[in-house]
């Protein structure tokens, strides 16, 4: 059986070129994995990872002055709350079954309807205390009150004014001064060793021209690290802007919450 | 914690195609590594004679570098909602022809400020009833702090000329509050002209800022500064904050670079290349003329004032090496600051406190930020790694913006994209990330707002984005411009 020499030719030269090819690949291989040991023994594990691993400054675009996107991290579709609507179980219409017609399928028998509809009643509501707004779905806060969240940590405040009305009077201000303060809540000052704690209250004046007075710790959260952030929160803001030019008092006070959970 | 990592795509049109997946690769974590390699890899467009080598490539890479981080656009720290602002079209409050012209720049730019502005989100226009109101008994709040609109705020007016002048009315309302919805109540008067329409929208749009951002004056009518080559020369020119109404400054005839306007605005400094090389030059916005500042010998650059504008520190190389210089705001009273081997070079001032100044030094090799008190003590380094460029101090004191590149030299391509640093915890994080060069970052008054000189449309012009990395704008589009510099007020 004579083969065709041309075959064998080339199969010759193909084999070479292969074995050309896998040194190559090996030589290169071993380069590469050689260099990727020296790099990660002269420091190239330490890219990224500035100033001894604290480099990461994800959370710091939060404290850039300016309103943070809304971001609502519950998500309100699918929590375990009840939610505020109680809704009525669905009363099911019965659909009048086709009355046979004589004759045509004898053991079919109308049904009687009445009986079905008048036996189901609607069941009780879901208990729920109507004064609590479950978590998650109360909506914007119209009151006096209001909260704010930052990275998982929360903050709420309630403002005094004169008249008692200040904050559904200027809630464009309450609103102005609620971003403020949590613009400037550094969440890295607290221990990092602190996952939650209770939650802190200091309370501060606001004065006519605006700037903030008078800031203390009304209760502790136990965490000193805490208490000193949410302090520095105030010390760090020059002005909330000039009360509203209408309004009489010459003060307003308030009470500001700080919440704070990994 | 609730993070949202956002994973960049690579730039597709770039030629250095695969390398950059590969330097963004090197710092995604391994499992994300994985899901991208395979789908990358399955793409027929890559030759395969490179798919073994930059499989090696990666597993390389990974085994050296995997601790090493992605960047990351965080969700978190987010907080309050912004205040939802409706703001439909003055409307014509008089007959006269004039009206259609300047209605459209008021409205414009009314709109644009707000929009830039960082402070509340507009309400989309398709989403307002049909009557809109232009006086206070018109507005219909029903139809106002409902969805769709579902405004909290809402600014609104008439503008209109008679007899050469225009005036504009304009009321901002909480349409929430039925009992006292008046929050700001405005009129302006002045002879009917295009800048005139436009000063009146900027002057609105600043008080409302002001009011719903917390007493931080809005930015509406602050000039930005920069080096263009339009003419042919580079000089330096002048425009207001939006990009509008560009007009040159300096008529030199040399070239110029570094323009630092002066903390009251009455005077810009800047570097110019004279017969004796590069000396400060000092020009007054007022006399609209250069006006007396020493020549010192050597390469002096970059001059940045001080926050309260009674001194200048600056670069100089009448020493020998270029060291960091402060004069006083005429020139004298010169001292050095600095004395360390290697280049010192880009001071800035710390303009809140006026106390530290941050510069970049070569003391190291490559450059790098560092910081020092205002009398040359307690110098620190601040950057790590790469080459950094360009601090900018935030107003606030509590930020340095800069321009660095990550990974420098060969075998690391980085890109140079602005970076934002607190200084008391040296966390930083990364603003830019859509291409090109990006250098020059210099601060809004408000401290909202960057401006920066980006290389992303292909050639060198001056971009704006909020302090977040969001909201990005090209401001100048003719010729090549560069080195912004935001006034102070």
């Amino acid at each position: 059986m004579a083969a065709n020499p041309e075959i064998y030719f080339e199969h010759d030269r193909l084999g070479h070129a292969l074995a050309w090819s896998a040194g190559l690949h090996v030589v290169v291989t071993a380069a590469l994995l050689f260099y990727s040991a020296i790099a990660a023994g002269t420091g190239g594990s330490t890219w990224g990872s500035g100033g001894g691993g604290e480099a990461i400054g994800a959370t710091l675009v939060s404290t850039v002055p300016l309103p943070a996107k809304p971001a609502d991290a519950k998500n309100v579709l699918a929590n375990e709350s009840k939610g505020l609507t109680q809704s009525q179980p669905k009363i099911e219409e019965k659909t009048p079954d086709a009355i046979a017609i004589q004759g045509k399928n004898t053991k079919i028998k109308p049904k009687k309807k009445q009986e079905t509809a008048s036996k189901e009643k609607p069941l009780p509501a879901p208990e729920e205390e109507t004064n609590q707004v479950a978590f998650g779905e109360g909506g914007p806060v119209s009151g006096p009150y209001g909260t704010f969240s930052a990275g998982g940590a929360k903050g709420g405040f309630g403002v005094t004014g004169g008249s008692g009305d200040f904050g559904t009077k200027y809630a464009y201000y309450v609103h102005a001064l609620q971003q403020k303060v949590s613009e400037n809540w550094l969440r890295y000052e607290v221990d990092p060793r602190i996952t939650s704690a209770e939650r802190v209250y200091v309370t501060f004046d606001v004065m006519r021209d605006g700037h903030p007075a008078n800031v203390r710790v009304e209760q502790s959260s136990g965490v000193p690290s805490l208490d000193v952030s949410a302090v520095r929160a105030l010390q760090r803001i020059d002005t909330f802007g000039p009360l509203p030019g209408d309004y009489s008092g010459n003060k307003i006070s308030v009470e500001f919450w700080f919440d704070y959970k990994k | 914690m609730d993070i949202k990592q956002l994973k960049r795509e690579p730039a597709l049109q770039s030629n250095s195609y695969r390398n950059t997946i590969f330097s963004s690769r090197v710092h995604f974590p391994p499992k994300r590594m994985d899901d991208s390699a395979g789908k990358k890899f399955d793409q027929p467009r890559i030759f395969r004679g490179s798919i073994v080598a930059a499989f090696l490539f990666a597993i390389c890479f990974l085994s050296a570098a995997a601790p090493a981080q992605d960047w990351v656009k965080t969700g978190t720290g987010l907080g309050v909602e912004k205040v939802r602002l409706a703001v439909p079209d003055f409307k014509p409050s008089t007959t006269d022809p004039q009206n259609a012209a300047l209605l459209k720049t008021f409205n414009d730019t009314l709109w644009n400020d707000l929009d830039v502005s960082g402070v509340v989100e507009l309400v989309s226009k398709s989403f307002y009833p049909l009557q809109v109101p232009g006086q206070p008994p018109e507005v219909n709040f029903l139809a106002w702090n409902v969805p769709p609109p579902n405004a909290a705020m809402l600014a609104f007016g008439s503008l209109g000329v008679s007899g050469g002048k225009l005036t504009v009315q304009g009321w901002l309302y909480d349409v929430k509050n039925f009992q006292s919805p008046q929050i700001l109540g405005k009129q302006y008067s002045e002879t009917a002209s295009d800048a005139a329409a436009r000063l009146m929208a900027h002057k609105f749009a600043d008080e409302i800022i002001f009011r719903l951002g917390g007493g931080v004056t809005g930015i509406a009518e602050t000039q930005i500064y920069f080096v263009s080559d339009r003419t042919g020369r580079k000089e330096i020119w002048a425009m207001d904050y939006d990009g509008s109404n560009q007009h040159q400054i300096t008529r030199i005839g040399s070239i110029s670079l570094s323009p630092r306007v002066s903390p009251d605005g009455s005077r810009v400094a800047f570097s110019s290349l004279t017969k004796s090389g590069w000396e400060i030059m000092m020009y007054s916005l007022e006399l609209s003329r250069t006006v007396g500042f020493p020549h010192l010998g050597g390469t002096n650059l970059s001059p940045a004032w001080s926050g309260d504008g009674t001194k200048l520190a600056f670069s100089s190389s009448r020493g020998g090496e270029p060291e960091i210089y402060v004069s006083d705001a005429s020139g004298g009273n010169l001292h050095r600051l600095t004395t360390a081997k290697g280049p010192d070079v880009s001071p800035v001032w710390n303009r809140k406190t006026n106390a530290q100044i941050a510069f970049v030094s070569g003391r190291t090799g490559l450059p790098q930020i560092y910081s020092m008190e205002a009398d040359g003590t307690n110098q620190q380094r601040l950057s790590d790694q790469g080459y950094a460029v360009s601090p900018n101090w935030a107003p606030n004191g509590q930020f340095l913006s800069f321009a660095w590149v990550r990974k420098y030299g060969p075998g690391a391509p980085g890109a140079s994209d602005l970076y934002l640093m607190d200084i008391a915890s040296k966390q930083w994080v990364q603003l830019t990330h859509d291409g090109g060069r990006n250098d020059f970052p210099s601060w809004s008054p408000d401290g909202r707002h960057i401006v920066f000189q980006s290389s992303r449309s292909g050639k060198e012009e001056i971009w704006t984005m909020l302090a977040d990395g969001t909201k990005v704008q090209q401001l100048t589009f003719t010729g090549r411009n560069t080195q912004p510099n935001w006034s102070w007020k």
